[in-house]
């Protein structure tokens, strides 16, 4: 028993981790499906939300007077949900924005959009060195999330716990979205057979758009929630997104499941492993990919889909 | 002009130009405000996009991983100089086995996919080493990777080269490019190189025709791998040092770019120019502006939305439009033969 408790608090960062991957990964496959479009600016646009939030929280607002008063006046935790709202959506812009340049791509090599998408992560992570300067910055967050907990004879991280349950909140809406409303209906529809979908009168282009700004906003949200985990700096982008590629291909193209049951597998592997040899822990989850494509090819729910052709 | 057996000439014209090119290089660089290094960065450069265009250009096979073959070419080299046996020869028979090696064992894995999967995966794997060659510390020197990898002696029979200056270095890669692209040329146009065509056009009925595409694939990955292992090597040898950042993923979408700017998908040439052009901005911008990324990036995407075909696809459409005043239509599709 008392080994087990010790894991504990290992599988609880595993377990937070994870479900954050998932949910990058999540946007990213949206994207993938319905557009098919391997978006390399996907982990800039993680990165990006971060720093966005930050400075919504902590905005430099010297000179407004009343307006800086009003807002520095409300409590951190207010200005924190201000921020998780807003700054996915200015992401969501940016993805719109994206989405339209990707356009002219649409119908020519796949290699073009994916290049595209590289070319504008270059842009991105450089703007933000730009911005923010190379260093380490801080993500604040509310003072009921952060500190320590006890219970039985571990202590837990309040924010781990917060991330977890996050997390698993985020994609249960995820899944509610696309499983149960006809929004969620059409998307899926769309990354099943986008022609049919347009002669079927839905209007093509404002649903890749949409789409991609959605993702966008998963990555965002996902960012903003890990970088207290992580810490911000302008190569964490990079660093969070290597993970979602191998759930992702772990897990299987396209499949929903997949994904979140690959970023659970990955997180539950790097959190216990970084329990006994943390300089390690990230190799755990490439030896589970080459485990799972040893034995299934498409990953663990992959099915041979149009994506391969 | 000697012609292969498959009708296409051994030495083109183009390919005479580009060597003269190559081979006064050192002659006038000064005077064109350039130097050796320069020109050897950019021969090993031309010699990495080759072997990858291979993969890209030929087979339609988009690899985002191909940094870490470059890499493992580098540590390799770099290893083997520390060992009992140091020599240029054996130290490049090193890199292009142990690059050719893990290219062979990636490759396995994925010469059943295609389009997306196989894109998703060969970042995977590219991970995977890059991640190896940072954490490996006692074998690779984790951040700082191997230095004073010091420039052995090249002995070619009686003769012994003293590589300690860039310039002969430079003949040197020189020698060793000209012969990989009459190696290249000649396999593109074998029926080895028109089997890699059909898997790009259309695999699935390339393999209704009767090839075994997997295995077609996995010669091609291997051999696109050993190439970069060469490339890597070279580099090596030249920086006198080995590191991580050539595998990561960055690095990795750089040969990518080199590739398709030039315009490797309609031209043998593509990836040569494209590697020119690439070293060359990178030189110009990083002197002008310390963001050079930025603006390297802002470049890429421009290319990619006005002109995805690259410099070489430019010049076809100019040369097109100037045939369109006399007679003779332009294949639309395949590769273009310069």
């Amino acid at each position: 028993m008392d080994f087990l408790q010790n894991l504990l608090p290992h599988l609880l960062n595993g377990l937070a981790l994870g479900l954050l991957f998932a949910l990058i990964a999540l946007g990213f496959t949206l994207i993938v499906s319905v557009m098919e479009v391997i978006n390399l600016a996907h982990g800039s646009l993680f990165a990006l939300g971060a720093y966005l939030a930050m400075v919504i929280i902590n905005p430099d607002l010297a000179g407004w007077g009343a307006l800086d008063a009003f807002y520095m006046g409300l409590p951190l935790g207010a200005r924190y949900v201000i921020a998780l709202v807003f700054a996915p959506l200015l992401i969501a812009v940016l993805g719109f924005g994206l989405e339209i340049l990707l356009r002219r791509t649409y119908g020519k090599k796949k290699e073009y959009g994916l290049l595209l998408t590289f070319g504008a992560a270059l842009v991105l992570e450089e703007t933000i060195r730009l911005v923010w300067g190379p260093g380490e910055k801080v993500m604040p967050t509310p003072q009921t999330l952060s500190g320590a907990f006890i219970a039985g004879d571990m202590i837990y991280s309040t924010y781990r716990v917060y991330a977890t349950v996050f997390g698993a909140f985020a994609i249960g809406m995820v899944w509610l979205f696309l499983d149960k409303t006809p929004y969620g209906a059409i998307i899926k529809a769309g990354a099943h057979d986008s022609e049919m979908v347009r002669a079927l009168g839905i209007n093509l282009p404002r649903l890749q758009m949409l789409v991609f700004g959605f993702g966008a906003a998963l990555a965002a949200i996902a960012g903003i929630i890990l970088t207290p985990i992580w810490g911000l700096r302008p190569h964490v982008g990079v660093d969070a997104t290597i993970p979602a590629f191998l759930i992702i291909v772990l897990g299987g193209i396209g499949s929903f499941w997949g994904t979140v049951m690959g970023g659970i597998a990955v997180g539950l592997a790097v959190g216990l492993t970084g329990a006994y040899a943390s300089d390690w822990s990230l190799l755990s989850m490439y030896l589970l990919l080459v485990a799972v494509l040893t034995f299934r090819g498409r990953g663990l729910f992959g099915k041979k889909t149009a994506l391969e052709a | 002009m000697l012609t292969s057996s498959s009708g296409a000439p051994i030495v083109t014209q183009p390919m005479l130009a580009f060597f003269a090119v190559l081979f006064t290089f050192p002659l006038w660089a000064e005077a064109a405000g350039l130097y050796h290094y320069l020109g050897v960065e950019i021969a090993i450069f031309i010699i990495y996009a080759l072997g990858y265009n291979l993969l890209l250009g030929y087979a339609g096979l988009p690899s985002f991983g191909h940094g870490a073959f470059f890499g493992i070419g580098a540590y390799s080299y770099g290893l083997w100089q520390f060992g009992p046996l140091p020599g240029v020869f054996l130290g490049l028979a090193a890199a292009i086995a142990g690059a050719a090696l893990a290219a062979g064992l990636v490759a396995l894995f994925l010469s059943h996919r295609r389009g997306i999967y196989f894109a998703l995966m060969t970042i995977a794997f590219g991970q995977i080493f890059w991640f190896l060659s940072i954490r490996l510390r006692g074998i690779t020197g984790g951040e700082d990777g191997l230095l004073n990898i010091l420039r052995p002696k090249l002995n070619v029979g009686w003769f012994s080269v003293n590589l300690s200056s860039n310039a002969t270095v430079y003949y040197g890669v020189a020698i060793l490019l000209t012969i990989l692209i009459v190696l290249l040329w000649r396999l593109v146009h074998s029926p080895f190189g028109t089997a890699l065509q059909a898997i790009r056009m259309n695999e699935m009925r390339a393999r209704f025709a009767g090839y075994r595409v997997w295995l077609i694939k996995w010669t091609v990955f291997t051999l696109s791998g050993a190439i970069a292992g060469m490339a890597g090597a070279l580099l090596a040898l030249t920086q006198e040092s080995a590191y991580p950042d050539v595998m990561s993923l960055h690095a990795s979408g750089f040969v990518v770019m080199m590739t398709l700017i030039g315009g490797g998908f309609v031209s043998f040439w593509g990836p040569v120019v494209g590697a020119l052009v690439f070293i060359l901005a990178r030189d110009v911008l990083g002197a002008a502006t310390e963001t050079w990324l930025l603006w390297y990036g802002l470049l890429f995407m421009v290319v990619m939305l006005v002109e995805p075909e690259g410099v070489v696809g430019v010049w076809l459409k100019l040369q097109a439009r100037l045939k369109r005043l006399g007679p003779q239509p332009k294949p639309a599709e395949g590769k273009v033969s310069l």
